[in-house]
């Protein structure tokens, strides 16, 4: 693809997801502010998920930038947006201390491994009512600063000043994640999930790896859970249980995790699905029902993901523009 | 017809001022109902309607609709001096922070409703800061959810966990023979208030507690282990606290197989008949909660103030058959209390109908008449409490005992109240 094209393209997607929150509703807008939030959430999933390695702890790593967010600024006054790097950084170290038992499994076991101990973080916040608030969690977390740059101000009460902020964390995360998987860090991680005995007879530290993809991973999902902690205003120990688990698979599966944009699509689609169309439609009460049967639906017919679509339609637009000198 | 009628010299401006006065002179005819129609006030629901909390909103929404129905066929909502047609918006929180915050959004700022209802609890937070910033009037079931800081919220139904005294209190005067307790509860933020209102309520009592609470966690499915343990203390009192239905079902499966011949004492029991079934209707003889049936011919007494519960309860289960539960009918009251206050205000408006709702410091609550409480423990007055009935299981139908008065209790056990709920850190300025 000609730059110029692919810098038009981009600056098209950009200006799109800059004027979106404009033509939708405040409902809508504050939908939209999890959608983003939650995009960071399964994309540093996907990364986690390069070396082979499922787990089923993430969301309750995403609440531990929530929580350490939380108190970093309660208890210390840090301001907010050092306090939402600290989470990160703080579920990223409590990661790296997992990985030591957790990595001595892999596949099905680690997932199970990383389920427990997950459940063992959350009931800590449970029994810990200092200074975790015990089962009612934390409230009136301290919101992002307001502050006006010239005519614009931003109020971060307001969904659409709180999209912007998002948007631009998540989207510098996004570039760090596409990077990372584009360096021969990102290489290896590949290399370690399909041929790891391989890799490893060629001097890859797979474990090492595995740690390296587990604490980055975790340190994005500690931004995204540091994110909707300074938004919400509140977290609780049933935020970030196994039910929500489920939903960050079901993105990643639908969507699909060969691609960064894959697991995106996924969390797009079913949200808008889930928390727009069926509600908008009234079908308010039915919406677990027809999310299964959706989820069941693209199992069946679409066993590689959404991405495939999209892979399809490349595919045949790159075919169409190899044959297109032939004909001339 | 309407052509000939033209052809025949009936210009058209004749034709639409007759028909526009036939129309109104027929509308003058019609019954209230209709004319109530034209203008409308509309109500935010945000509960969990899905999910497993679900059995707490979704049957208070099916109460409303009745409510709603039998308000506006007998003419709606005077609203200074015009009827108004009364609508409810729901939005399915999930039980979650996020969604309610999105929900409590929706509600105020796109479908401008004018009163917002709750189930509170873990949803509560989330919406705090939007009812903080548009000064919206809200209900909660759960007045934990109460504190000074936010003084448009109220609890005009429920006084949970604080009602479950006086269960504990009728046990006292009339089965003095039972001494000892245990008691198990989810170890969340309904299972955890409850906990200390019922250590309240047994020291006030004189019943002492076998062992230290058992919380087990909210996801626990194997109630086995819980209810061994809970008999090895060989108590006369289980106490199940305020356990969802999940929980309640198969924890009284387990008493039963495990053989337990005391006394069983429960916030809630929804869906009873179900218990029965699965046990005996002579094991649950005698079981005590807080929630009646509303086909109750106590409830006909004359200090009731819900609007024919009989009628309502008949009529739900008509609709809804072995849907009934303990949310079922409050809501609806909610609702009883906030019209009486909108047609004295003669205004919607969030601040007049709180104002005219708390004038003289008390209202009429479903179960008679009560005061605007609650400073001590949430901070602020506006808990609507008074009476409230005290339900046993007898011949495998739930039947009213009596209505106890939680005020009295609390004059006499307001301290040991306090201590308790301090120790459960649930004191209004001990939360989050």
């Amino acid at each position: 693809m000609p730059r110029i094209v692919f810098l038009l393209l981009w600056s098209v997607l950009i200006a799109l997801l800059l004027a979106l929150p404009h033509g939708l509703s405040l409902s809508q807008q504050e939908v939209l502010v999890f959608l983003t939030i939650n995009v960071l959430l399964v994309s540093s999933y996907r990364l986690l998920t390069l070396t082979g390695e499922w787990s089923l702890g993430h969301v309750v790593i995403m609440g531990v930038g929530a929580y350490g967010s939380a108190l970093y600024t309660r208890h210390f006054g840090i301001p907010v947006p050092i306090s939402m790097l600290l989470g990160a950084a703080t579920a990223a170290v409590l990661a790296l201390l997992l990985s030591y038992p957790l990595f001595r499994m892999k596949g099905l076991y680690f997932l199970i491994g990383s389920f427990a101990a997950s459940e063992i973080v959350r009931l800590l916040w449970k029994r810990m009512r200092e200074p975790f608030g015990g089962a009612k969690g934390l409230s009136r977390i301290e919101p992002m600063p307001d502050f006006d740059i010239g005519i614009w101000q931003f109020d971060f009460f307001e969904p659409v000043s709180y999209y912007y902020f998002s948007l631009a964390v998540v989207g510098v995360c996004l570039w760090i994640m596409w990077r990372i998987e584009h360096s021969p860090v990102g290489l290896t991680f590949h290399a370690v999930h399909w041929q790891d005995k391989l890799a490893e007879s060629a001097g890859v530290n797979a474990r090492a790896y595995r740690t390296l993809a587990f604490v980055l991973a975790s340190a994005f999902a500690g931004l995204s859970g540091a994110l909707l902690a300074h938004y919400v205003g509140t977290v609780n120990p049933s935020s970030f249980d196994v039910e929500v688990m489920v939903f960050v698979l079901t993105w990643a599966i639908v969507g699909g995790t060969s691609t960064l944009y894959g697991p995106i699509l996924g969390c797009v689609v079913l949200t808008v699905l889930n928390e727009i169309v069926l509600r908008n439609l009234g079908f308010e009460q039915a919406r677990p029902l027809i999310y299964g049967l959706v989820l069941i639906v693209s199992v069946l017919f679409l066993p590689k993901g959404l991405e495939s679509l999209v892979q399809k339609l490349l595919e045949r637009r790159r075919t169409a523009i190899a044959l297109q000198p032939e004909k001339a | 017809m309407i052509a000939s009628l033209l052809r025949s010299g009936v210009s058209r401006r004749t034709f639409l001022a007759s028909a526009a006065a036939g129309a109104g002179a027929l509308a003058g005819l019609l019954p209230r109902p209709l004319r109530a129609q034209d203008k409308t006030v509309k109500i935010g629901f945000l509960a969990p309607l899905t999910g497993p909390v679900a059995a707490w909103g979704k049957p208070g929404l099916d109460g409303c609709q009745i409510w709603a129905e039998w308000i506006n066929a007998g003419g709606g909502i005077n609203i200074g001096g015009e009827p108004h047609r009364v609508e409810f918006v729901a939005y399915d929180d999930e039980d979650d922070p996020a969604k309610a915050r999105t929900g409590a959004t929706q509600l105020i700022r796109e479908n401008d409703v004018k009163f917002v209802m709750m189930l509170g609890g873990n949803s509560w937070p989330g919406v705090q800061p939007v009812a903080e910033r548009t000064g919206m009037l809200f209900s909660t079931l759960l007045p934990s959810d109460l504190s000074p800081s936010t003084a448009t919220l109220i609890a005009p139904a429920e006084v949970h966990p604080i009602y479950n005294v006086t269960a504990v209190d009728w046990l006292a005067a009339n089965r003095p023979e039972l001494k000892t307790a245990v008691i198990c509860a989810q170890d969340d933020a309904l299972g955890l208030p409850s906990v200390a209102t019922y250590l309240a309520a047994f020291e006030a009592a004189g019943i002492e507690m076998l062992d230290e609470p058992l919380l087990f966690d909210p996801a626990t499915t194997d109630f086995a282990p819980v209810v061994t343990r809970m008999l090895s203390k060989k108590p006369q009192i289980v106490c199940l606290d305020t356990c969802y239905s999940d929980y309640v079902h198969p924890i009284c499966e387990q008493l039963f197989q495990q053989g337990f011949k005391g006394q069983i004492l429960s916030c809630t029991l929804d869906f009873y008949d179900q218990v029965i079934a699965k046990t005996s209707a002579e094991f649950m003889e005698g079981t005590l909660f807080q929630f009646p049936d509303f086909d109750d011919p106590a409830l006909n007494a004359d200090f009731i103030n819900f609007q024919k519960p009989n009628e309502f309860f008949a009529e739900y289960n008509r609709r809804h058959p072995g849907q009934w539960g303990a949310v079922s009918w409050e809501y609806a009251s909610v609702m009883d209390l906030w019209k009486a206050a909108v047609e004295k205000a003669g205004s919607a408006e969030p601040d007049a109908v709180k104002a005219a709702m708390t004038e003289g410091g008390e209202g009429l609550h479903a179960f008679g008449k009560a005061r605007w409480w609650g400073k001590d423990l949430f901070g602020i007055d506006n808990a609507l409490v008074g009476n409230w009935p005290v339900v046993a299981i007898e011949g495998g139908k739930a039947r009213i005992k009596e209505f106890r008065s939680i005020p009295d209790w609390y004059d006499k056990h307001g301290e040991l109240m306090k201590k308790h709920m301090a120790a459960y850190n649930q004191m209004w300025d001990q939360r989050g």
